[in-house]
């Protein structure tokens, strides 16, 4: 009589066991990371040219437009910066200026040198394109004629946390 | 004796019927059986790189596949896949499992805490094991920052489908 309900018991449990093998289950481990990302770049090569003066003035300074550039990053409170590689000519200044992406500030129109300057600051995770870049050239009377020269001009996104 | 015997008899009896029982179970536990496994983890998945102006590039992993077989019970079945916990917010993973013939694959799922399906309508294969891969892609947005390594585990599950 024991041994019919161990039998008995058994049974039982293989009707269990059947039902709740319909919901077989499988498990995958999935380990994911993000870097800290910083992407900028710009279109466009300006080619600057001043040509004329207003009487008892420094040379007409030229702007250039159309340029653009774009910025990726995932860090807070990053900034651009620009350099050029060599110093500009005696009396000829090339200036850049940025338009800031949502939330960041522009520092407006700035001196290009070999040291690198801010040109936007307070850059922080985002992504924007077409943002207005725009370059000047400026040359004092004693400049003198300059022959055609180029700058490359290095953007960097730097300080972001 | 006589009573020892009658018990014998008695016992035979029962015992014959519980065997009855055990093996008429196993043959619904086989009618009913499913399997599902998978053929490992991805690698590590790492966004690391962007294109200026644009969100963080996803990381693709098409490397492992799940291979499930069905005995058939006259039911079709389902794949449904779960996180053990939610991704950080601004990173998905999406998962798209891809489906045999006569089943629906469903594309780029996003995985979350909550059971989804990605197959539906899963044939009986009689007893062959099918193999199909498994892709999942790792999204980001500027705004998720870094993110240090970490975990998640996927549960897949092969149900009945309602």
């Amino acid at each position: 009589m024991k041994a019919t309900r161990i039998l008995a018991a058994v049974a039982a449990l293989s009707f269990i066991g059947a039902a709740s093998a319909f919901a077989q289950t499988a498990t995958q481990t999935v380990t994911f990371q993000v870097d800290a990302i910083n992407q900028i770049t710009v279109s466009g090569s300006p080619s600057l040219l001043i040509n004329a003066a207003v009487a008892g003035n420094a040379p007409t300074s030229v702007t250039t437009t159309g340029a653009t550039w774009a910025i990726t990053t995932n860090q807070s409170n990053a900034k651009v910066t620009a350099s050029i590689a060599s110093a500009m000519p005696t009396g000829l200044t090339l200036s850049a200026t940025l338009a800031a992406p949502a939330g960041a500030t522009s520092t407006g129109a700035k001196a290009l040198g070999t040291s690198g300057v801010d040109l936007v600051t307070g850059i922080t995770k985002l992504n924007a394109s077409g943002l207005g870049l725009t370059y000047s050239l400026d040359a004092t009377a004693a400049a003198g004629v300059v022959s055609s020269a180029s700058r490359v001009v290095t953007f960097t996104i730097t300080g972001g946390v | 004796m006589r009573h020892g015997m009658t018990t014998a008899r008695g016992l035979c009896g029962s015992a014959v019927v519980a065997v009855a029982l055990v093996f008429g179970s196993s043959r619904i536990a086989a009618a009913q059986h499913e399997t599902l496994l998978v053929s490992g983890s991805p690698a590590p998945m790492r966004v690391q790189t962007a294109v200026a102006g644009s969100v963080l590039v996803p990381v693709v992993d098409n490397s492992t596949t799940y291979t499930y077989t069905s005995q058939g019970d006259g039911n079709r079945k389902k794949i449904t896949a779960q996180l053990n916990a939610p991704m950080p917010d601004g990173v998905t993973l999406q998962a798209t499992f891809d489906s045999p013939d006569r089943a629906s694959s469903i594309p780029d799922v996003v995985l979350d805490a909550t059971a989804r399906d990605v197959v539906t309508d899963l044939p009986f294969t009689h007893g062959s094991a099918v193999t199909m891969g498994i892709t999942y892609t790792l999204t980001a947005t500027p705004a998720a920052g870094i993110v240090p390594a970490q975990s998640r585990t996927v549960t897949l599950t092969i149900i009945r489908a309602p």
